[in-house]
């Protein structure tokens, strides 16, 4: 299995540079969709799943390498590197922010420009710092997802009930979209919620640039700008959008951001 | 009214229908909600109107709004279906379905987007039953896999002992059919030569050879029993006993043979190649045996009008490869394992001079010392080749 098979890597597009799309948790790659199109005619463009999510090869799942997001920043890199890919922009979604903001800093020279879009380095409060949860609501999370009756009848049950030997059935259920495997979305659910990058954050030399939404309950205001003091040099942008998928929401508002910045 | 036109009133099939209705701006403030889910929820209509969905989720719920069903209302337009966990006004929380859908205008803008909600506490119990019954099933499949494989490996076990017992039946068998037929026949012989003299009652010209071909099957009954006896010893005992002797030159144990066998085929050449570095710790009289069986084969089945080639080498280790090899047909792959059991016998062969155990205990002597026999046969030769590894 290649890297790319492993996850679901498409290139589209005709620019130089490249422009890698790496979807949040709780979604797949088909997130990017009122985005990624306007930007082939200058960009190189990378679009991809999470191994877990989507149409990625989830037998290439290993709980241990995967047990933190460096894991997850292992595979950008090696996507980055399979493709050769130098000085170009990643684009992340949520959790996916740090995951660039990782693999920035394992391979300098990759990436020039990071755009984080609803970015948190922890969702847990700690003393001063303000995640938005307390460890006892991030424990409930996780609790009912291991009671695995969280969304039982929606998003997870084309995972549970599909028949792996023909996927194709599990593409006429309604929800069709964000598919994950309920096992590993409980895992990818701990590792995203318990994570804390704060220390990374002022190690980060790409240029960057934090989309910040309003009325986002996953990455409040005041965290999308601990993000923004600090990372060196780096620009925030308030978005008009609620909620915490502007690139759904507001694909207009935001592709028009990303085009300031790149 | 009286005459049953009642036509049915839109306002309040919206505000009393048996499910609960709720409206979104498209910033995902509530616009609108009917009065079976203020119910339903124990919150008054103010209290709800402007919030958000969020509002009325568990911490968990809301988590999960975000992350999974929004992102899917937004790709696809709606979504069925989705559990959600609401929260009353009192804090105890009720499990609802909700189905969704964006209402958009005719230029795409998004206007409002509308969910109905189903009360589900019956439903997600028997959900979490199921869960739970998958998680009993996905057990009891497990020790039903492990009794299956244990109950697997024990009929294996059970196959190979009657399939052992089996096999030595067969054995006993042929035992019996071999001391029936091949001690049999040359006894008949001794028995017709004594008979005869006995009836002649003198010493006559055909007496010598009577005695001779009496001599001659004595000598073939005697081999019969050793080699009976050997297949006893490796079967029936703990294997074939060796007497290594490393003073012994392997070489003369090997020409002694060669010039036995030469001697009763003197029309078979017979060449040879010894490149022995050092003494070897063997079983002469073993090795001697076996080599015989060797050689006397290659003499009976080889190509009589070719060349039978001896090849021994013992490197400078101690590891010894003595090759056999004669011209003739060759032995067709599938028969190979077949040639060292005990009792086989070739099928081309007319004169049946022994009891099909000549490889097979040439074979127990090569792995009393720890080596083997193999057989390598093409188009053009057959070679049998003797491998011990260095002591």
């Amino acid at each position: 299995m290649s890297i790319i098979q492993r996850n679901n890597v498409t290139l589209n597009g005709t620019g130089g540079t490249a422009m890698v799309f790496a979807h949040g948790f709780g979604c797949d790659r088909n997130m990017w969709r009122f985005i990624e199109p306007h930007f082939r005619n200058d960009f190189r463009t990378v679009l991809f799943d999470h191994v877990g999510a989507g149409r990625s090869d989830l037998s290439a799942y290993d709980p241990e390498k995967y047990s933190s997001l460096d894991g997850y920043a292992a595979d950008v890199v090696e996507i980055g590197q399979e493709l050769g890919i130098e000085k170009a922009v990643f684009v992340g979604h949520s959790v996916s922010a740090m995951i660039g903001a990782l693999a920035s800093i394992r391979a300098p020279g990759m990436f020039d420009k990071l755009v984080m879009i609803g970015p948190s380095p922890r969702y847990i409060d700690d003393g001063e710092y303000s995640g938005g949860f307390s460890a006892a609501q991030i424990e409930e999370l996780l609790t009912s997802l291991d009671d695995n009756h969280m969304g039982w009848s929606a998003a997870m049950a084309p995972a549970i009930m599909g028949n792996p030997d023909r996927p194709e059935l599990g593409e006429e259920l309604t929800n069709s979209f964000c598919r994950t495997d309920p096992e590993i979305a409980k895992q990818f659910a701990r590792v995203t919620f318990m994570s804390d990058n704060r220390a990374d954050l002022s190690k980060v030399e790409a240029q960057t640039l934090i989309l910040q939404c309003s009325n986002d309950i996953i990455a409040a205001e005041h965290v999308g700008e601990y993000v923004h003091n600090a990372i060196p040099g780096s620009q925030i942008r308030y978005l008009q959008a609620s909620g915490h998928c502007p690139n759904l929401s507001a694909p207009e508002e935001v592709t028009l951001a990303m085009r300031d910045f790149v | 009214m009286s005459d049953g036109k009642l036509i049915e009133d839109l306002e309040d099939l919206f505000e009393n229908a048996p499910c609960g209705y709720l409206s979104m701006w498209p910033d995902g403030r509530i616009a609108k909600v009917n009065a079976t889910l203020c119910d339903w929820l124990g919150r008054p209509r103010e209290t709800i109107l402007g919030k958000r969905l969020r509002d009325l989720l568990n911490v968990a719920g809301s988590i999960f709004y975000e992350t999974h069903f929004a992102p899917m209302l937004r790709m696809q337009g709606f979504f069925h279906e989705v559990a959600l966990d609401m929260v009353r006004a009192d804090g105890s929380v009720m499990p609802v379905l909700a189905n969704a859908a964006e209402r958009r205008d005719t230029s795409g803008e998004l206007l409002f987007t509308r969910l109905t909600l189903f009360k589900a506490t019956e439903r997600r119990q028997y959900e979490r039953d199921l869960v739970e019954a998958r998680a009993a099933e996905r057990d009891a499949r497990r020790q039903l896999e492990d009794m299956v494989m244990s109950l697997q490996a024990g009929m294996a076990e059970q196959v190979a002992i009657v399939m052992e017992e089996k096999h030595n039946s067969e054995l006993k068998e042929q035992f019996v059919a071999v001391l029936g037929h091949d001690l049999r026949n040359p006894l008949a012989a001794i028995d017709a030569g004594v008979g005869k003299i006995l009836r002649d009652q003198q010493w006559t010209d055909r007496t010598p050879v009577i005695l001779n071909l009496m001599k001659n099957s004595v000598s073939r009954m005697s081999a019969l029993i050793d080699n009976v006896l050997d297949l006893a010893r490796s079967r029936l005992g703990g294997g074939i006993l060796l007497n290594r002797d490393e003073a012994r030159s392997l070489q003369s144990t090997l020409e002694m043979v060669i010039a036995e066998i030469q001697a009763a085929n003197p029309d078979r050449t017979i060449s040879t190649r010894f490149q022995i570095a050092r003494t070897v710790s063997v079983d002469h009289d073993r090795i001697a045996q076996l080599f015989s069986n060797l050689l006397g084969n290659a003499v009976t089945h080889g190509a009589p009008d070719k060349d039978i080639a001896v090849d021994c080498t013992v490197d400078g280790e101690g590891n010894l490869s003595l090759s056999v090899a004669n011209a003739g047909d060759p032995i067709p792959q599938e028969m190979v394992p077949l040639l060292f059991q005990p009792f086989h016998r070739g099928q081309v062969r007319s004169n049946a001079h022994g009891l099909g155990l000549g490889l097979y205990i040439a074979s127990e002597i090569a792995q009393a010392h720890g080596g083997r026999i193999d057989v390598e046969s093409d188009q053009n030769e057959i070679r049998f080749i003797l491998r011990l590894p260095a002591q």
